[in-house]
């Protein structure tokens, strides 16, 4: 468990090493430059201009270390909302991602307790997680190296969930999630973001969609399809057509959602 | 392209977690391997056409989450399915001792007349073997199943596997069809004189199948 404040640091251009894409993952076309597609030079310079101005606004909005932001929240909702619409400057996310959904908080009361979960407890689904660790953003620099470092925290993490909420336990999937947040903040950090998405410290749980029998995802496949009968009557009809009206069709295309949750 | 096909078959790709469903899947579809592929998190699909016979059968594959939690809605797939391969890992005894309860799930779910294959996939792995051929064999054989080692990696047995499944789904397909044109009467009015049997509910279902592959 190493502790790192990911507030503390400036961002700065970071050195992209040859093969990876400014997030981390390896590139599917390595030897096309710039994967391909080359922007131009002044619109990408613009681009970084903007992205810098975006930067300065939110650190003003958020204080040192988050201390501005329950009272900017509170005196401008509708500022927030917008800005963060427009996309949270990548360099600030690991904050403010912990700002907005309340695990600031959480990690602050519950001091020890990660620890306590990583080190002294077991969980019955330590097999189920570590047969999908080396399964879970391979592509990407900070997960590749079989047990290094990136590996051992998502681990670590994953663990920690399943035995601070027995009920959810480990859920393939949740791997996805948890590697993205460690890839923005510390080990301790990701876990209780995990766990003010999935327990609702300030926005609706999430934890519907690991529970037995999945209810959100249930919910969500309704919502799906119904808007979809709603909204586009012919993309439905068009559907079932190309599926050779298989006799429960209405049923597939709710469910065929499910494939795109699973494509990168 | 779609309607050159003569059929089009459902079937779906079963086994716990791990055991390589997908890459068996990948392997058939795409002639694809990847050692470090993710996780399938409820259900992905693929297509291939494929000449079976005088026949060119749209193949409709669906792959399934092998974790448990995930039956909740993998399951409902099952129906209209007319074959499923069910995988075990030939190196992982568990998943092979899962076999039973996925048989359950089946038979719950699937249709009466259902082409199962029972498939023991990584064979290439034979020195960490933990089943041994011959019992996944006779396991198959006392569950009237059919049975078929396979490697993804290396290539070994998957197109056979699964032009194994297509064809008796085929063969049976044309019986079903044969009778009914015998009958001259559309499916649902042999059903209606099928009731008459009286010890005879399963046959009704059965029939009821059919038509889900046209």
């Amino acid at each position: 468990m190493e502790k790192k404040r990911i507030d503390d640091y400036e961002p700065g251009p970071v050195p992209s090493p040859r093969g990876l894409d400014r997030f981390g993952f390896v590139k599917q076309d390595a030897n096309t430059s710039e994967g391909g597609v080359k922007t131009n030079r002044s619109a990408h310079e613009y681009e970084r201009i903007k992205e810098g101005r975006r930067v300065r606004k939110w650190r003003k909005m958020i204080g040192v270390g988050g201390s501005d932001w329950k009272h900017y929240l509170r005196r401008k909702p509708y500022v927030v909302k917008r800005r963060i619409r427009k996309g949270i400057p990548d360099c600030l996310r690991g904050l403010v991602w912990q700002l907005i959904s309340g695990s600031r908080d959480l990690l602050l009361m519950n001091p020890g307790v990660y620890e306590q979960l990583v080190i002294y407890e077991t969980s019955a689904s330590e097999l189920d997680i570590i047969r999908d660790i080396s399964r879970t953003f391979p592509s990407h620099v900070f997960f590749q190296q079989r047990h290094g470092p990136g590996q051992r925290s998502l681990y670590n993490v994953l663990k920690a969930y399943s035995v601070f909420d027995r009920d959810v336990g480990y859920v393939q999937g949740m791997g996805f999630l948890a590697g993205l947040l460690l890839l923005y903040m510390s080990e301790e950090d990701a876990f209780w973001l995990l766990v003010a998405l999935l327990k609702g410290a300030v926005h609706a749980p999430m934890e519907g969609l690991y529970l037995t029998g999945l209810p959100l995802v249930q919910q969500y496949l309704f919502q799906f399809e119904r808007l979809i009968t709603k909204r586009l009557e012919e993309l439905k009809e068009e559907y079932e057509k190309k599926n050779g009206k298989l006799s429960r069709s209405g049923e597939h295309s709710k469910q065929s959602i499910l494939p795109s949750i699973n494509s990168n | 392209m779609d309607e050159e096909c003569d059929y089009l078959f459902k079937a779906v790709l079963i086994g716990d977690s791990g055991v390589g469903k997908s890459n068996m899947l990948s392997r058939f579809a795409k002639d694809e391997f990847r050692l470090d592929s993710k996780p399938t998190i409820g259900v992905e699909f693929a297509y291939r056409n494929i000449r079976v016979k005088d026949k060119l059968i749209k193949a409709q594959i669906w792959d399934t989450a092998g974790q448990e939690r995930f039956r909740a809605i993998t399951s409902s797939y099952y129906r209209g399915a007319l074959g499923a391969l069910l995988v075990y890992d030939i190196t992982r005894r568990s998943s092979y001792e899962s076999v039973g309860r996925w048989l359950v799930e089946l038979r719950e779910f699937g249709g009466e007349d259902m082409v199962v294959i029972l498939v023991g996939n990584k064979c290439d792995l034979g020195e960490s073997r933990e089943v041994e051929e011959e019992e996944g064999k006779e396991f198959a054989e006392t569950e009237g199943l059919c049975f078929m080692e396979t490697s993804a990696l290396k290539n070994l047995n998957v197109e056979q596997v699964f032009l194994q499944m297509i064809t008796k789904i085929l063969e049976i397909t044309s019986q079903r069809s044969l009778e009914a044109k015998m009958d001259e009467k559309p499916i649902n009015l042999l059903n209606g004189k099928e009731i008459h049997v009286a010890d005879d509910d399963d046959e009704v279902t059965a029939t009821k199948q059919a038509p889900c592959c046209y």
